[in-house]
């Protein structure tokens, strides 16, 4: 069974990639997305059911895996390098060619190649991230299909590019299972380099020329990580004279020099994530089309980082490199949310949260506590579904209003009541209790409580994040009252993954109590909290899930009964100091003319401008990341 | 049985007294400025006509999120009497901060729409500040339960003084008194008409009033806690502080935003930054 499991989630998508670029009829091409994703879905449950194991896999096709491995390896790297030719770009050519080098060296002539382990591992980290990347990731294949009919028709192409389109985005999803599920480091590099690819290939895929100068951005980038990544796994191999991730973890105790390798593998993963000061290539990653940004930031790519972070982190705790890791995330978590409030473009106020979510991610790794450790896993899965609900709400509100300004979106509930709401309601789930991300960020803050260099940014990163949501989702809604709004029209492959990314992040934040019993807890060496009554508990706070999410809710009923009552008041115009005009939108100005009511969202560009900030951000950033590194070699 | 009592106080209790402070805080208010002021019960008056009031809506919007705003409100005076977790405490309450701002953003006046770009601000000024006066606590109790506060044997404000005055700058901001009263303040006329209020109306505004007589509740509550070993401590302590925001309110004229952002952030960080190394160091 194991066998057919893996082969579906990790081989699979490649396979439908490859039917998906070959088939060039649209409808038979949807089919194929469907399908993928419904067995990538299904298949993952199962294998969650199944339980945590250690496997080898048989020959494919007579070949060992590791050949495929290195194969592959060597055709990604060669395309890598085709790219790097074809858009001139000179260092990312050094860093594809030094890895090429290095890999081909290490595999061929270091790797002893008789020692035997499986090359696949599961714990539960592994499978909550596989179900995480199958269902969010199908689910946004399922919405990119009628989003993409839209998105070509609006380019007017002679030739359809959606082939390529679907094809790197099934593969991505099956790169990051085979990631996650990998327990050969080499394998691991593999996947890792298969996402690099795909973020290129789909970052570039409107050709134009914003898209290609940040596709290019996001290669060097990430082969830097790559590169970084094979440093340390011929380091580890040097000196521990293995490739097998649980041998490496068991063996950074040992500290001193052991933990470079680690160190590595976290700056790997911090690039990956897109840490300051590597946040631009996410940034830049916004020109794709909405798919692709909701697939890279909610449960693939930057979530691989993340992964490789809290997988080598029982490795690294109570060592230096930890609490390096803590500041650099901390920082990160800092500067994006400040960054995030001076932006009116809604994918990057997205982007930047997405970053400092993530470095949340890496301070709950640092700290690498068990508390912390749950914080993590709990923020990855509601991370997950709320970010790729508001990607996909933005991306159907850009293609009606053309716009990603949320100064445009003002009033959009009167024109989108469907989308308004769903986005309104992704916004609340990321910000507010009872949900989860709050839940998270509770265990996360209790967690860092201890360190004072981390609490700080985090209380002060966690207002700002308040103000750029609360106003996003206020803005929303601001619309002079109308008795009818008409309804909006959805195709049903719209609404589906919307409903059920929006229906993921409520009611999973329902069942919080149980994800942190059945998936979080068998991965801790103590539980961290106990829960009576869905509340979480431990000597050092409480947090009353059902009885305030029972209370909250009780007033929001009340509330909408309230509101569908209060339909029968009398309804008036906005007061404009008494000189309205039978128009609510509308003032009486000088010589009796109507002029228009105009109000707009403090962006605070003074402060947190983008421009002022970066230069900086980027500086310390870097100075963090340099003291990762060098703190390590200690 | 203590639970069921101390949730009805909460419940019922809480606003009560929340309104009577609000009147003896007019009445006190009157006599620095040498005017004979309204009655102590003019808080409840005005309400009680509020809630008599024709309903005048610009959206329903704004009667969900008065709702939410009075329930999360509630909620977090209930959870404070029944001694639980600090930040949750804080993450409940901000549910109601967050969606009346909502409900000021969802109406198109411009002086709805500036005092909630406003009334946001001043909660990016106050939020970090709490965090790190309840990160005092736990470092000084080694919890964020309140019930673990009311176990200790010496008062807080003995380990944490430079914490209650940071504190006291957030309940300033909180209570919106000048110098901080940006979003929305007492007096209708001033260059935002009510701020964030403004579209708020009847029984909806009698709601937000109510809304906030819990949250002064709960303010006065946080300050308490900082001399929790005695009544007689409980009672100074909440009386002098309160006092001094009458005082300041009066004698302060408002400033602006950016002088609050910037001063406050500065003052309060660095005081709350020094207090917390003081105790990291016990």
């Amino acid at each position: 069974m194991l066998d057919s499991f893996l082969f579906i989630l990790i081989i699979g998508p490649f396979i439908a990639a490859v039917l998906c670029y070959i088939v060039r009829i649209p409808h038979i091409r949807s089919l194929i997305v469907l399908a993928t994703g419904c067995l990538l879905a299904v298949t993952s449950v199962l294998l969650f059911i199944n339980g945590s194991f250690s496997h080898t896999p048989p020959p494919l096709l007579g070949v060992p895996p590791r050949w495929w491995v290195l194969w592959a390896d060597d055709i990604l790297l060669l395309t890598m390098l085709y790219y790097a030719f074809k858009r001139r770009h000179l260092f990312s050519k050094i860093l594809i060619i030094f890895q090429f080098v290095c890999l081909d060296y290490f595999e061929l002539f270091m790797v002893d190649h008789d020692k035997v382990f499986p090359p696949f591992v599961a714990d539960n980290l592994s499978l909550v991230m596989v179900l995480v990347i199958s269902i969010v990731g199908s689910l946004i294949c399922v919405f990119a299909i009628p989003y993409m009919n839209k998105h070509e028709a609006h380019q007017k192409l002679e030739k359809s590019r959606q082939p390529v389109f679907f094809a790197f985005l099934i593969v991505i999803m099956g790169a990051m299972n085979g990631l996650v599920l990998s327990n050969n480091i080499i394998f691991m590099y593999m996947f890792f380099e298969v996402t690099t690819l795909g973020s290129f290939m789909l970052i570039s895929h409107d050709q134009t020329e914003t898209a290609i100068r940040n596709s290019v951005r996001a290669l060097w980038m990430n082969c830097l990580a790559g590169a970084a990544f094979i440093v340390a796994m011929i380091w580890a191999y040097v000196t521990q004279n293995t490739v097998e991730a649980q041998k490496l973890i068991a063996a950074g105790h040992m500290g001193g020099i052991m933990l470079m390798p680690l160190a590595l593998l976290c700056f790997a993963g911090m690039v990956k994530a897109a840490q300051f000061p590597f946040q631009s290539w996410l940034l830049g990653a916004m020109v794709a089309p909405t798919p692709t940004s909701a697939l890279l930031h909610s449960s693939t790519m930057v979530k691989a980082g993340v992964y490789i972070a809290l997988r080598f982190a029982p490795g690294f705790a109570g060592t230096f490199l930890s609490q390096c890791l803590t500041a650099c995330g901390a920082f990160t978590f800092l500067a994006a949310s400040a960054m995030a409030v001076s932006q009116s473009n809604g994918k990057k106020i997205l982007a930047y949260s997405t970053i400092g979510n993530l470095g949340l991610i890496f301070v709950c790794a640092g700290i690498n506590t068990p508390e912390a450790i749950t914080a993590a896993i709990l923020l990855i899965i509601f991370h997950a579904f709320s970010k790729a609900l508001l990607f996909l709400s933005v991306g159907g509100m850009e293609q009606h209003i053309g716009s990603l300004d949320i100064e445009v979106m003002r009033g959009l509930y009167a024109r989108m009541p469907r989308t308004a709401i769903i986005a309104v309601l992704g916004i609340i789930t990321m910000m507010l209790p009872p949900f989860g991300v709050l839940l998270s960020k509770w265990i996360a803050i209790e967690a860092a409580s201890r360190h004072l260099f981390v609490i700080v940014p985090l209380a002060v990163g966690s207002a700002l994040m308040v103000v750029y949501w609360s106003r996003w989702a206020g803005v929303l809604l601001s619309a002079p009252y109308e008795p009818h709004v008409a309804p909006e029209q959805q195709g049903v492959l719209t609404r589906l993954p919307l409903l059920a990314l929006a229906g993921g992040a409520v009611l999973l934040s329902l069942c919080a109590p149980f994800l942190y019993a059945e998936l979080v807890v068998p991965m801790l060496p103590a539980p961290p909290f106990t829960i009576r009554a869905g509340i979480f508990e431990n000597p050092e706070g409480t947090f009353a899930l059902y009885p305030i999410t029972l209370v909250l809710a009780l007033g929001f009923v009340c509330a909408v009964f309230a509101a569908g009552k209060a339909r029968k008041a009398r309804f008036e115009g906005p007061y404009l100091s008494g000189a309205q005009t039978a128009d609510p939108e509308t003032f009486e100005g000088p010589m009796g003319k109507p002029v228009a009511v105009t109000s707009g969202i403090y962006y605070f560009e003074s402060i947190f401008g983008e421009e002022k900030l970066t230069v900086w951000a980027n500086i310390c950033g870097g100075m963090l990341m340099a003291l990762l590194i060098g703190g390590a070699v200690r | 049985m203590r639970a069921v009592v101390l949730v009805i106080m909460g419940v019922v209790v809480a606003p009560l007294l929340g309104g009577l402070i609000a009147g003896v805080d007019r009445r006190l208010t009157a006599w620095f400025q040498s005017r004979y002021g309204p009655p102590v019960w003019q808080p409840f008056f005005d309400v009680a006509k509020l809630f008599g009031k024709e309903r005048l809506l610009v959206n329903t919007w704004q009667v969900v999120c008065a709702y939410i705003y009075v329930t999360a409100a509630m909620l977090s005076v209930v959870l404070f009497f029944l001694q639980s977790d600090l930040l949750l405490i804080l993450f409940v309450q901000a549910v109601g901060a967050i969606f009346l701002v909502m409900g000021a953003f969802s109406a198109t006046s411009p002086f709805s729409q500036v005092g909630a770009n406003r009334e946001l601000i001043q909660i990016l000024t106050y939020e970090p500040l709490i965090i790190l006066v309840f990160v005092g606590i736990y470092l000084a109790t080694g919890s964020f339960k309140i019930s673990e506060i009311y176990s200790q044997t010496e008062p807080l404000l003995k380990s944490l003084p430079l914490l209650y005055i940071v504190l006291g700058y957030a309940l300033t901001i909180k209570l919106r008194k000048s110098p901080f009263d940006f979003s929305t303040s007492h007096h209708a006329h001033q260059e935002l008409v009510k701020g964030f209020l403004t579209e708020y109306s009847g029984p909806y505004l009698a709601l937000v009033e109510i809304g906030h007589w819990y949250e002064v509740v709960l303010i006065l509550g946080l300050c308490s806690l900082f001399w929790a070993t005695s009544w007689v401590g409980i009672i100074v302590l909440v009386g002098i502080t309160y006092l001094c925001e009458i005082l300041i309110d009066n004698v302060m004229a408002r400033m602006t935003w950016r002088w609050m952002l910037g001063s406050v952030w500065a003052m309060g960080l660095s005081m709350s930054f020094v207090n917390l190394i003081w105790l990291h160091g016990r």
